[in-house]
């Protein structure tokens, strides 16, 4: 090993913070350990916190292609894997026929004509007629590429133990045609929102990263970098603020994304101070539920209070 | 090093973390790419392929803290060279202590400790039983035997250096040693208590479980109810409507010329049971009710259509509490609204039967629970009929004991007769294995 594993680490912080993605420690030890041991990592989180960007961010930095998958109920191998060209195919059958009159032309007898047949190079099923989808896009890339399979537990269980093959071999075998194998190894990124277990031989194969909200002081890393205009002291504000909200009990609480399109909308409103107008105003942009809404407005004036006290306070530090 | 890294893993799992052995050699070699040396690094790369859920990474953490704590105090003590001029000492621990190197002394402990069979402890309460224990098979008796004679033999008031000595000594080995049997614990023992507690929680009868512990056995029971869900989930029924195979169309036509003859289709239905439970909650049976929803509504996975029905005297269906409240809050208000008063089957059954009697086919699974103790009531079992009739079965469940039924103003023969199964279920194991069945048959 030339460089150290901790230097490679910084590096990668460092790399992923010129793409505009603030990760913690514990993030890039993921992405090298993933990088270094080529294993799939399986990224679980509440939504919102940036599993699928770490992904897109890894993409940008190790400059490899960015292959995406996202996953719903009823994905099937079609979907994800390849599929034959059946029109193609078809096509090729009513070729075929024609060719058939001069390839068994003069042949005697049914021997002769059978030898004939058998001679005949068939590519009903051959990489001619293979439609790649995602993952054997993914396998088959030739500079190698970043895999992002998106909300895993969306899809049905079948497909899970689909997937068991290509994470621990990085293969796929199509049985008309044989095993292919990966040349170059893809970094395989998985994501879970939980909705639904995800399953042990899944588990077991991959890396597996949790990312919870993050805690002030990253987000505030996180909000300078993707909201950059935003003055100092309104972004201790805003994130002290949000970080209140995550402690009330809510049906979703406000994730990172969340907190930057809040940032982005009170900087569009030329506000400079945050105080209870303009949070009731602009709630909305920061809860998606009703009942969530009715609850936080009860507590704006503490929130803000609060929020601006402890902004006052760093600042004069 | 690889013994340590097993060893740690071995604690892991004793604090109740998942790991496989594939596992394992996933961190050997994370261990390998980041060796020992940073131990923050070290504890945010294994925690990146030990443990696989956010409750169970939280265990690792603590895990983590306190194993290799223990493991880094061994190692710098082992660094430590002992000074320390030969005295004049009779007991061999106290030469031991003076004169040995503290590797050896590591090895006496651990001889000591496997005298005194470290590997049977399981309960925390037992540490310092095996601390004491092993201090006595080293010999600490004698020691202070010995420390008592030096102190009575001095002369003035302050004690000798020898003494003083081996005073520090003697401490410093009680300390080592409840430290290595700690860690000892930490690899052999019950760390959480919970297995114990799920074994009582298992066997012990539902009505006697204290409410204080409802938390507790509620995670037990999620944890039985996930492993029933994961066994019965995968249960379908190949459906003929629905999407064109076109993959399988083809390739079945290819024999005829690639003209589409025979049509394949893909979809399959997942063939989930209806099961209706009506639970008696009057003051009796109450506490069996709340584990057997308790237990229900944490298949919602398996069992997409439940509806469940409490009573005392007359029916109420509870379904929707359950669905949006918490569980625990669903249960109480479930009892408080329906429970108490006397009992009334027959006239269960008669609401039962004009609320949902038509909506029960041959999917349908009817769960009663209850002890058929009727007050001497009409006990209408021809509905209990018809409802059979209707239905694809019928569980009765009866959290007394076999001995009790037809006791006093029990009818449980005249109900049994029109079930396609009655159980006794008391406790928690019981009531897992009755679930159990109620899938198998079910679906």
């Amino acid at each position: 090993m030339s460089e150290g594993p901790k230097k490679i680490i910084e590096d990668i912080t460092e790399g992923f913070a010129e793409h505009g993605y603030i990760c913690s420690e514990q993030i890039a030890t993921a992405v090298y350990l993933a990088s270094e041991l080529e294993k799939p990592i399986l990224i679980e989180g509440p939504p919102g916190v940036g599993k699928t960007e770490l992904a897109n961010t890894a993409a940008m930095y190790f400059k490899k292609e960015m292959i995406r998958l996202q996953c719903y109920e009823g994905l099937d191998e079609s979907k994800a894997l390849y599929e034959w060209r059946y029109g193609k195919q078809l096509l090729y059958t009513q070729i075929l026929k024609e060719q058939m009159q001069e390839v068994l032309e003069g042949a005697k007898g049914l021997k002769e004509s059978l030898d004939r047949l058998m001679k005949f190079e068939d590519i009903f099923f051959s990489e001619d007629f293979l439609e790649t989808r995602p993952l054997l896009e993914a396998l088959t890339s030739k500079k190698g590429s970043v895999l992002l399979i998106d909300e895993v537990d969306k899809s049905d269980e079948e497909f899970e133990a689909l997937l068991l093959e290509i994470l621990s071999e990085f293969q796929i075998s199509i049985p008309e045609l044989g095993v292919r194998k990966a040349d170059v190894k893809p970094l395989v990124v998985l994501t879970s929102n939980n909705s639904r277990e995800i399953g042990d031989a899944l588990k077991r194969r991959c890396l597996h990263l949790y990312i919870p909200f993050p805690d002030a002081k990253l987000e505030r890393q996180i909000v300078q970098a993707r909201v950059p205009d935003i003055s100092e002291s309104l972004q201790i504000q805003l994130v002290n603020f949000v970080q209140g909200i995550r402690d009330l009990d809510l049906k979703k609480q406000p994730a990172i994304s969340e907190t930057i399109d809040w940032a982005k909308t009170v900087i569009l409103l030329n506000s400079e101070e945050l105080d209870a107008k303009l949070a009731e105003e602009t709630l909305n942009v920061l809860l998606k539920h009703q009942q969530d809404i009715e609850v936080v407005k009860k507590e704006i004036p503490a929130l803000v209070s609060s929020a601006t006290e402890t902004s006052d306070g760093k600042s004069i530090n | 090093m690889e013994k340590v890294l097993t060893d740690f893993v071995k604690a892991l799992r004793n604090s109740n973390v998942r790991v496989s052995p594939a596992e394992t050699l996933d961190a050997v070699s994370v261990v390998n790419t980041v060796g020992y040396d940073d131990k923050e690094l070290l504890k945010k790369s294994l925690s990146i392929v030990l443990p696989k859920t956010p409750d169970e990474k939280e265990k690792f953490e603590t895990c983590f803290d306190e194993f290799f704590s223990h493991e880094l105090k061994q190692q710098i003590e082992l660094n430590q060279s002992q000074l320390s001029d030969i005295k004049d000492v009779d007991s061999n621990l106290a030469k031991k202590l003076l004169e040995g190197s503290q590797a050896e002394l590591m090895l006496s402990i651990a001889d000591a400790a496997e005298e005194a069979e470290i590997r049977e402890i399981r309960y925390f309460t037992q540490r310092s039983v095996f601390t004491r224990r092993i201090l006595e098979k080293m010999g600490v008796g004698k020691l202070e035997d010995e420390l008592m004679s030096l102190g009575a033999s001095r002369e003035d008031d302050l004690p000798s250096e020898l003494e003083q000595e081996l005073r520090n000594q003697l401490t410093n080995l009680r300390e080592r040693v409840s430290d290595y049997v700690q860690q000892q614990f930490l690899l052999h023992g019950d760390v959480s208590g919970e297995q114990l507690r799920e074994q009582v929680f298992k066997s012990m009868n539902m009505a006697q479980i204290d409410r204080s512990y409802l938390h507790e056995v509620h995670t037990l029971v999620r944890k039985m109810a996930k492993k029933l869900a994961n066994l019965h989930s995968r249960r379908k029924k190949n459906f003929k409507k629905g999407k064109l195979d076109i993959r399988k169309t083809i390739r079945d036509n290819w024999v005829n010329q690639g003209i589409l003859f025979n049509l394949s289709w893909s979809y399959k239905k997942i063939d989930r049971p209806k099961i209706y439970v009506i639970c008696d909650v009057s003051g009796s049976v109450g506490a069996y009710a709340r584990f057997m929803l308790m237990f229900l509504f944490s298949l919602t996975e398996v069992v997409s259509k439940l509806r469940a029905f409490v009573f005392s005297s007359n029916l109420g269906e509870v379904t929707n509490d359950f669905k949006d409240a918490q569980l625990d809050e669903a249960i109480e208000k479930a009892l408080q609204k329906h429970g108490g008063g006397s009992t009334d089957y027959g006239q269960a059954l008669t609401d039962f039967v004009s609320l949902c009697l038509d909506e029960i086919d041959k999917k349908t699974t009817v769960v009663i629970l209850g002890d058929a103790r009727n007050n001497f009531g009409p006990e209408k079992a021809n509905l209990l009929k018809s409802i059979n009739e209707r239905s694809k079965q019928v569980f009765w469940l009866n959290p007394e004991g076999k001995y009790r039924w037809d006791t006093g103003d029990s009818v449980m023969t005249k109900y049994s007769a029109y079930c396609t199964k009655v159980f006794q279920c008391g406790n928690i194991e019981q009531l897992e294995r009755v679930i159990s069945t109620l899938l198998k048959t079910a679906i």
